[in-house]
């Protein structure tokens, strides 16, 4: 079998490590200008390397970070000009196959998240994001959307601040002073 | 004395004991659901532990790594999905064989054989470990960085895909890890004069965008598949059935280890090449490779246990990593003041000792897990997309959060996540940016103590490396894989065979 073989489901999208995307003898839509824009942001880079010491000496810091980027400036240089030279895949439409809506909207979802994050807390963000997020992927009723989404935040939350303490913005809601009520419950019932 | 002892560790603190028993169960499933993914895992997990002991966080992540180089297997067989790179040579034979109804004993099969190559490459590990450390306490600077560079040219022409698109991967990995002020010299690099570029990018949210986002994100287009119930019925194999295929899984276990142990290269490549071993020595196989040879599933899944051992030689000993899923490893290490290295072996003898003791207690959990709980597993595995794409993200996010509290590093995570995203879907490896992000420092600060020694002189520097026995070799092995994949390469190697032929 070819290492390359990708699982039945062919989107050539590089799910999981194991599948990488792409095509070997086609060019998928949309390659080109990544390809493109990775030379000139590469270029770029080179250019702002060459300006951390110029060539002082071997040993400056600029040294290895401008060898770097002229490797990444050539190899994205050759990637661009052999997928230039690629045919179109005709079957594959940028917006249905590699950036659907869907994947846009979540993106946003992805920057609102990060935005909520401080002022709103993690809790409520966490059950938003949740609820609004499997509301739209499964496409099922408010009550099995809630259910799961509050059901997994619950888990989620009891996991991280009590297995692994890690500290969560605690924004708006009185979360310190939650889990201090159930402190002094439980060290109650235990006298 | 001391050395048995701090194998024994594990087994004598019940909390670390759980923890490998727990990391290896949860390896395996997370190995086993499509759309989950060991490197994601574990990349996630080194936030999430960051605030534990180094022996609590070691011993989860050592369970979860072995477990999901295993777990990798079951999606292989059971859907033709490989979980992880290096079941790719699994799904061969043991896909054909689930379609004629022998799941269960494919995974039987499957089961045994990963433990048995995961004990050698442990023994190995054990073995040869102590040495290679002690003769890579007389590497040079320059060897280092040679080997730096030979890890990443490997990763890069071995995964995948085209060797240009894995240099390019690489390189970009270290200039994301030059992002910052410089240590020796304090002066910016990639700063473009934002404060908080100053500090760097943390290697986490690099890893959690490229391994966790960026594979959610492709997951939503798979989000409506349904997931295929499967009815696996005796999973146990018969002891005759693993004596047949005893000394072909020894073959495939030196290969796995051998293969494991070079830098650059890990379970996926050894697991292929095993593959290909298995297919010249075996002259009659009952059923014919590709078709559910039984060989064709012993083989690959040896070697690919057998390579988690053998990729820890240069982990441990060089602090160079074989994959991508060391170099996360070796992120954790350092997360928890930890510098693997030949020094590690010297200054803490006891945390070596103790990760092969953790190493073999997830090798015995896995052989438990894997031939129990195969109705609990049917459940999990069918769990819909829909709900755990959504818990992935939100994972991410506290994850890259968690670290160190700041909200830049969940924006470099969206970023390299959005990145990564492209990236696979223009057949871009992955793996080589975290490796060079683990390696930039290594790299940077060996070629600059090497040509210092030198008194910045190119020509006294390479004089040293064709004076050097081992630098020689390595500079040898540079150039060649570069050459080998250049066109010239490919004009001389058409006029041999034409001769030849």
């Amino acid at each position: 079998m070819d290492p390359e073989f990708r699982g039945d489901i062919d989107h050539h999208d590089g799910t999981s490590d194991a599948t990488p995307g792409g095509y070997r003898e086609k060019r998928r839509p949309g390659e080109l200008a990544f390809a493109l824009f990775l030379t000139l942001a590469s270029l770029f880079l080179l250019y702002s390397a060459y300006g951390i010491s110029g060539f002082g000496a071997l040993s400056a810091p600029g040294a290895i970070p401008m060898a770097t980027t002229l490797v990444m400036a050539v190899s994205a240089g050759i990637v661009a000009l052999r997928t230039a030279r690629l045919q179109r895949v005709t079957t594959e439409t940028l917006s249905k196959d590699i950036l659907p809506v869907t994947v846009i909207v979540f993106i946003g979802f992805l920057i609102v998240f990060g935005l909520a994050l401080q002022p709103l807390g993690f809790v409520l963000t966490a059950a938003l994001f949740l609820i609004v997020a499997i509301k739209v992927l499964a496409k099922r009723g408010w009550g099995y959307t809630l259910a799961v989404s509050l059901g997994s935040l619950v888990v989620i939350w009891i996991v991280f601040r009590v297995v692994f303490t890690v500290l969560l913005p605690a924004g708006i809601l009185p979360e310190a002073e939650f889990i201090q009520f159930f402190r002094t419950l439980i060290s109650k019932g235990a006298f | 004395m001391e050395t048995f002892l701090a194998i024994l560790t594990v087994f004598t603190q019940p909390e670390l004991l759980a923890l490998v028993g727990i990391g290896t169960f949860a390896g395996i499933y997370i190995g086993a659901i499509p759309g989950l993914s060991v490197t994601m895992a574990v990349s996630i997990l080194i936030s999430f532990t960051f605030s534990w002991d180094v022996y609590p966080a070691i011993s989860l992540m050592v369970g979860i790594y072995m477990g999901g180089v295993y777990g990798g297997s079951r999606t292989a067989i059971l859907l033709n999905i490989p979980g992880a790179p290096s079941a790719i040579a699994t799904a061969m034979d043991g896909y054909p064989m689930a379609q004629r109804g022998e799941a269960g004993q494919a995974i039987g099969v499957t089961t045994v054989m990963s433990f048995f190559g995961g004990l050698i490459g442990i023994l190995v590990l054990a073995l040869a470990a102590p040495f290679v450390s002690e003769f890579a306490l007389t590497f040079q600077p320059r060897d280092y960085m040679l080997l730096a560079v030979l890890g990443i040219l490997l990763v890069g022409s071995l995964s995948s895909g085209s060797m240009v698109k894995g240099i390019f991967a690489g390189a970009l990995g270290i200039a994301i890890g030059a992002v910052g002020r410089d240590p020796l010299t304090f002066t910016e690099r990639f700063t473009f004069d934002f404060q908080i570029m100053e500090g760097g990018i943390s290697f986490i949210a690099v890893m959690i965008g490229m391994f966790g986002v960026s594979e959610a994100l492709i997951q939503l287009q798979n989000v409506g598949m349904k997931a295929v119930r499967q009815k696996i019925d005796k999973i146990v194999p018969s002891f005759s059935t693993i004596k047949t295929y005893l000394p072909l899984s020894l073959q495939t276990s030196t290969i796995g280890v051998i293969i494991g142990a070079l830098p650059g290269t890990g379970g996926d490549i050894a697991a292929l090449m095993a593959y290909d071993h298995a297919k010249r020595v075996t002259k009659n196989p009952k059923i014919p490779f590709g078709k559910g040879a039984m060989e064709g599933l012993v083989a690959p899944e040896t070697a690919n246990n057998a390579a988690v051992g053998g990729a820890f030689i240069p982990m441990m000993t060089l602090g160079i990593p074989g994959d991508a899923m060391t170099a996360i490893m070796i992120g954790a290490l350092f997360i928890h003041g930890l510098n693997p290295g030949p020094m590690l072996m010297i200054d803490q003898p006891d945390m070596f000792w103790f990760i092969i003791g953790a190493l073999f207690t997830a090798n015995i959990f896995m052989l438990i897990f894997g031939l129990t709980g195969i109705k609990i597993f049917t459940k999990i595995v069918e769990m819909p997309r829909s709900v755990i794409i959504p818990l992935i993200l939100l994972l991410s996010i506290v994850g890259a959060y968690a670290v160190n509290n700041s909200i830049t590093d969940v924006y470099w995570m969206l970023g390299f996540g959005v990145f990564g995203y492209f990236m696979r879907h223009y057949g871009y490896p992955l793996g080589p940016v975290i490796l060079g992000v683990i390696l930039s420092r290594l790299l940077d600060d060996n070629w600059r103590r090497a040509i210092i020694s030198e008194r910045e002189d190119l020509g006294r520097f390479f004089h040293g490396v064709f004076t050097s026995p081992l630098s020689c070799v390595l500079f040898v092995a540079v150039i060649l894989i570069f050459v080998s994949q250049t066109p010239l390469w490919t004009a001389i190697n058409k006029r041999v065979f034409a001769k030849t032929s």
